[in-house]
């Protein structure tokens, strides 16, 4: 039986490797015939769509494993906007409006409310939390 | 339920996750989480008998160099092994 | 206690707020979830109780206080607002001190929570 999954990812890429545990749980429900239409970040967990972060070359990019379930599957990535414009993550429009130069958001990212979340749990079998202290 | 952990020996969400364990649950190791399931620690004394059934996820054992040394009371499962465990479980509590 | 709630969202807060911007972020997740018309009811377990303390004062810090959120709570249609009673006690917490329309848990009220809802949200 396929199954519709939301995902809630509370950790920063940056504090621990949860974030990159929560890619890689999405892409494999994926490969079992799963469906994954948005996986939401909220709070600390919003840092997975910065677009200036810079990964080492022998470590993972979560934005990367992130865009790879959004190319190959459409998969939305949502980042709460409150949470995200509070670290610095602004698309073009927050950019504008704050008088800030560029996006920083990652392109395969959006920004959006937290009723983004409340739709995709109404409509989910499964919802997971991703989450990491500190 | 499915409860996932990943604190590591001694924080207190360990000892809160423990108490509302049932024995139709599965609990998933992640994280810092997988320490607890080091064979000389004992740790995982408690969540044994509780009688659910007990996972380390893979990549994080390893990553945290545990692999060979879990408890036998222990599955050590993969992300598809996750995935399945979500299947059978329709809910989560994210314990960190 | 008896928990008739079938289906719907259980918040589940086990951070207290200091240092830590979650417990705000689980407090702003419960209340969209009502303000959507969706059921959804929070707990608030472990260390999280220390976020119901009263007479909080945030002006010297700049930050919001977050008992002012909780206190608004009945306002957006979420009146159920669940407390791990054993954490009240071994922090202290008296009756006065919760807000209103707080319902203390024991560990078998709390399960039946986990277990009455169709998702749970671990923050």
């Amino acid at each position: 039986m396929s199954l519709n999954y939301c995902l809630l990812v509370l950790a920063a890429p940056v504090s621990g490797h949860t974030s990159l545990t929560a890619a890689r749980f999405g892409a494999a429900l994926l490969s079992r015939g799963h469906t994954l239409g948005r996986v939401f970040f909220l709070d600390n967990g919003t840092s997975n769509g910065l677009a200036s972060a810079v990964t080492p070359q022998d470590e993972r990019s979560p934005q990367q494993a992130w865009s790879e379930l959004a190319n190959t599957h459409g998969t939305e990535l949502v980042l709460c906007v409150s949470s995200a414009v509070k670290r610095g993550l602004l698309d073009a429009a927050e950019a504008q409006r704050h008088g800030f130069p560029a996006a920083t958001v990652h392109p395969g990212f959006i920004l959006g409310g937290l009723g983004l979340l409340v739709e995709a749990m109404q409509s989910a079998d499964r919802v997971i939390t991703f989450g990491a202290a500190g | 339920m499915l409860h996932t952990l990943s604190c590591g020996p001694g924080h207190p969400a360990v000892k809160e996750c423990i108490a509302l364990l049932r024995a139709d649950d599965a609990l998933l190791l992640l994280g810092d989480g997988v320490y607890i399931a080091l064979q000389q620690s004992q740790d995982w004394a408690a969540m044994q008998s509780s009688g659910a059934s007990l996972h380390v996820l893979d990549a994080d054992a390893r990553v945290a160099g545990v692999h060979h040394r879990l408890a036998p009371c222990f599955k050590v499962i993969d992300d598809d092994g996750f995935v399945s465990l979500t299947e059978k479980h329709s809910k989560q509590m994210a314990w960190y | 206690m008896s928990v008739t709630t079938e289906g719907g969202v259980l918040v589940v807060t086990r951070h207290p707020q200091p240092g830590r911007s979650l417990a705000r972020a689980a407090l702003d997740t419960a209340l969209a979830t009502a303000a959507f018309d969706q059921p959804v009811n929070l707990l608030f377990l472990g260390a999280g109780v220390l976020q119901l303390l009263p007479q909080q004062d945030s002006t010297s810090v700049g930050v919001r206080n977050l008992r002012k959120v909780i206190d608004s709570m009945p306002l957006y249609d979420l009146e159920r607002c669940y407390v791990d009673a054993d954490a009240v006690e071994r922090f202290g917490l008296t009756a006065e001190d919760l807000p209103c329309g707080a319902v203390l848990v024991g560990r078998e009220a709390q399960r039946s929570l986990l277990d009455s809802h169709q998702h749970i949200l671990g923050f």
